[in-house]
């Protein structure tokens, strides 16, 4: 759970994340900003949707979004149909908009020229049972437009890469789950694209694998990538970003740091826990404050619901130095990504996400 | 495995994206031919092909002991040795040989197409695997034409590679096959051309194979993607189709347009008038025109090409 009194992106501080609000999206506009500083700011958005809708017959798939990416890892979640394979696969010019625009790097999504700078990860495990990983990762390799020398070398880097240097000649039949995300992910990484577009690509890697993986979307990053995750591993996601898109029924519901989405849920207050040397002065002056909406206390700790957050802290700061309180413990209990998703998609749980 | 990230940038051309048909092409062959099955079939393919290659060391074998015994008994061995090269027509080179060889072989391509489709096409959507390949620079059609080219290279190992190995033994055997294009007439040994012409017409009856039923088999699998439904509907498209066709216009006296329901027919019509036979010699009589034929031909074609348009929009698959 994250300290409140550190940046929310304690961790995380190599992307270079702002502080500052940068959007948050209802109502399906969503302008994600930019969180690789002021030079990013004014580069053009590597992955650019306008106003876009895509229908299954009669059945909407996603709905009038309008969505930006720059560099850095963004998690996509929402609940199962809410419209974000439909988004990826969007993005990877699988599909084609019924209305609207997609553009990777200036270039319409649909267009050879956006796929070379894209890298897309499915979510799907069967395919090609019978090559081996090696040979199925040359071919992708060739797909690219690579001649076969250089396609020889970007396939064993990309094997050594996702560690199945070894273990490639083996046929994919004979994969574990890990096995084939890995292949997957070497595919997709073959021709160093500006925007990975990864589909659940934890699933099913073992731990060890996981913190690899991790490692390599991080430094993918650092390096000024953008990759946009599709992930039902909350815990996982959130190590590795706090910038989400939440999706529902087809519409981009928010975009931001988890942090701001949180703070403009004016509907549900956070809940704090604090522990300090003076609870109970601490307890009677915080309810003073406008907004606070209640106070809890128990032997050791006080649960406080903020309903304002941001003025909260500011608030709570001024307080304990006015009457020179100690705070020992703070910590925010319900701003996780499972919360702020709980909330934001209406009761529905978030571990359905 | 951060630590391992060192791309090293790339400075050279891209491809462009049509070289990636046979990369696409390739994985569909490898996967083809890691089925025992399809060796099989391919036997069986190489079993007739034998049979031509070794029948036309028979037929000169039969015609010089035929000569031997004819003198032996005093009788004129020209009449004989016309009822036997008559006989064995097909296996001397002529045009007769190419018909009968690309018939034959065609029933067994078309039973290994349609087993194969599913293995070929279908599997790419049924296990939605074409993401990989759509998602990579290159466009639908590249996508098409590469699984197009799978089944033209196993048509064409089928068909025109063995014909052309035929084809090269009776000009081994005699140079001016090769070089007269009237070597049939002038030896009086069988029908239409020899020659250069013989040869195109048989790169080109292998050609219209190719295409007309890659096309079709890959807009069919695409539709179907099972295989069984798949043998259905080429059972239906090359057998009882055929068998209509000839109950309307063999048994119920029917225009001969109505032969045009017979896909199978058209091709081969067409292939025997790329070997210069005429009109009025291709059986089954009465046949339409070659041109009525070769409309058909072309409207199935074009609407499978606005199917497999229409299909690959994009990867429609609703979860």
């Amino acid at each position: 759970m994250p300290d409140v009194l550190e940046s929310p992106d304690a961790g995380r501080r190599d992307r270079g994340l702002t502080s500052e609000p940068e959007a948050l999206a209802t109502q399906s506009n969503a302008t994600f900003a930019d969180r690789s500083g002021s030079d990013a700011r004014a580069e053009e958005p590597i992955l650019l949707f306008q106003h876009v809708s895509k229908w299954y017959g009669p059945v909407i798939g996603i709905n009038q979004v309008t969505l930006e990416l720059r560099p850095g890892i963004t998690g996509l979640v929402g609940h199962n149909g809410s419209g974000k394979s439909t988004l990826l696969r969007l993005a990877a010019g699988l599909m084609r908009p019924d209305l609207g625009d997609v553009t990777i790097a200036g270039h319409d999504a649909w267009s050879a020229d956006a796929k070379r700078h894209v890298g897309y990860c499915p979510e799907l495990d069967t395919f090609y049972e019978e090559m081996s990983g090696r040979q199925f990762v040359l071919t992708m390799a060739r797909m690219c437009g690579y001649a076969y020398d250089e396609a020889f070398r970007r396939t064993e880097e990309t094997l050594e890469l996702v560690a199945m240097g070894d273990r490639a000649d083996r046929t994919i039949a004979g994969y574990s789950k890990g096995m084939r995300q890995r292949i997957k992910l070497a595919q997709a990484l073959l021709h160093d694209p500006e925007l990975l577009l990864l589909d659940e690509p934890l699933s099913g890697i073992d731990p060890i694998g996981r913190r690899e993986s991790v490692e390599l979307f991080r430094e993918l990053a650092r390096r000024g990538k953008c990759l946009l995750i599709s992930s039902h591993e909350l815990e996982e996601l959130e190590k590795l970003t706090d910038h989400v898109a939440i999706m529902a029924a087809g519409r981009i519901a928010a975009v931001g740091t988890l942090t701001q989405i949180r703070d403009l849920l004016d509907d549900h207050p956070l809940s704090i826990r604090i522990a300090s040397d003076q609870n109970r002065i601490l307890a009677a002056a915080l309810l003073e404050l406008d907004d606070v909406g209640g106070v809890d206390r128990d032997e050791r700790h006080l649960v406080v619901r903020a309903k304002n957050p941001r003025r909260f802290f500011q608030c709570l700061a001024e307080l304990v130095v006015d009457r020179m309180i100690e705070i020992s413990h703070l910590e925010t209990l319900d701003e996780s990504t499972h919360d702020v998703l709980g909330y934001l998609l209406g009761g529905r749980s978030a571990r359905d996400a | 495995m951060a630590s391992l990230l060192h791309y090293r940038p790339w400075q050279g051309e891209f491809h462009s994206p049509w070289w990636s048909i046979w990369p696409i092409a390739r994985v569909s062959l490898g996967m083809f031919l890691s089925r025992r099955m399809f060796w099989g079939l391919y036997a069986c393919g190489l079993l007739l092909f034998l049979m031509f290659f070794f029948g036309a060391y028979l037929l000169a074998w039969a015609e010089s002991q035929l000569g031997v015994a004819a003198q032996q008994f005093g009788r004129d061995p020209s009449r004989m040795l016309r009822g036997i090269r008559q006989a064995l027509r097909i296996l001397n080179g002529s045009q007769d040989t190419f018909q009968y060889f690309f018939a034959y072989q065609g029933g067994i391509i078309v039973v290994t197409l349609s087993l194969a489709g599913s293995l070929l096409v279908g599997d790419d959507f049924t296990n939605k695997s074409h993401a990989f390949y759509l998602a990579k620079p290159i466009s639908r059609w590249h996508y098409i034409l590469g699984k197009c080219a799978a089944v033209a290279v196993i048509v064409q190992l089928m068909t025109t590679l063995p014909a052309l190995v035929l084809y090269g033994q009776h000009a081994f055997d005699d140079w001016s096959y090769l070089t007269n294009v009237n070597y049939f007439y002038e030896n009086d040994t069988g029908k239409g051309p020899a020659g250069i012409p013989l040869l195109l017409a048989v790169l080109g009856y292998g050609l219209l194979l190719s295409v007309f039923l890659s096309v079709l088999l890959v807009a069919t699998a695409m539709w179907m993607r099972r295989t069984m439904p798949l043998i259905l509907v080429w059972m239906s498209l090359f057998f009882f189709a055929r068998v209509l066709a000839n109950i309307l216009v063999d048994g119920l006296k029917y225009d001969a347009r109505w032969r045009l329901i017979d896909l199978w027919n058209n091709v081969t019509m067409l292939g025997q008038g790329m070997l210069a036979y005429a009109h009025e010699d291709i059986n089954p009589k009465p046949q339409p025109e070659f041109w009525e034929a070769a409309a058909v031909l072309i409207g199935v074609t074009t609407i499978c090409l606005m199917y497999l348009n229409h299909r690959t929009q994009g990867v429609e698959i609703v979860d």
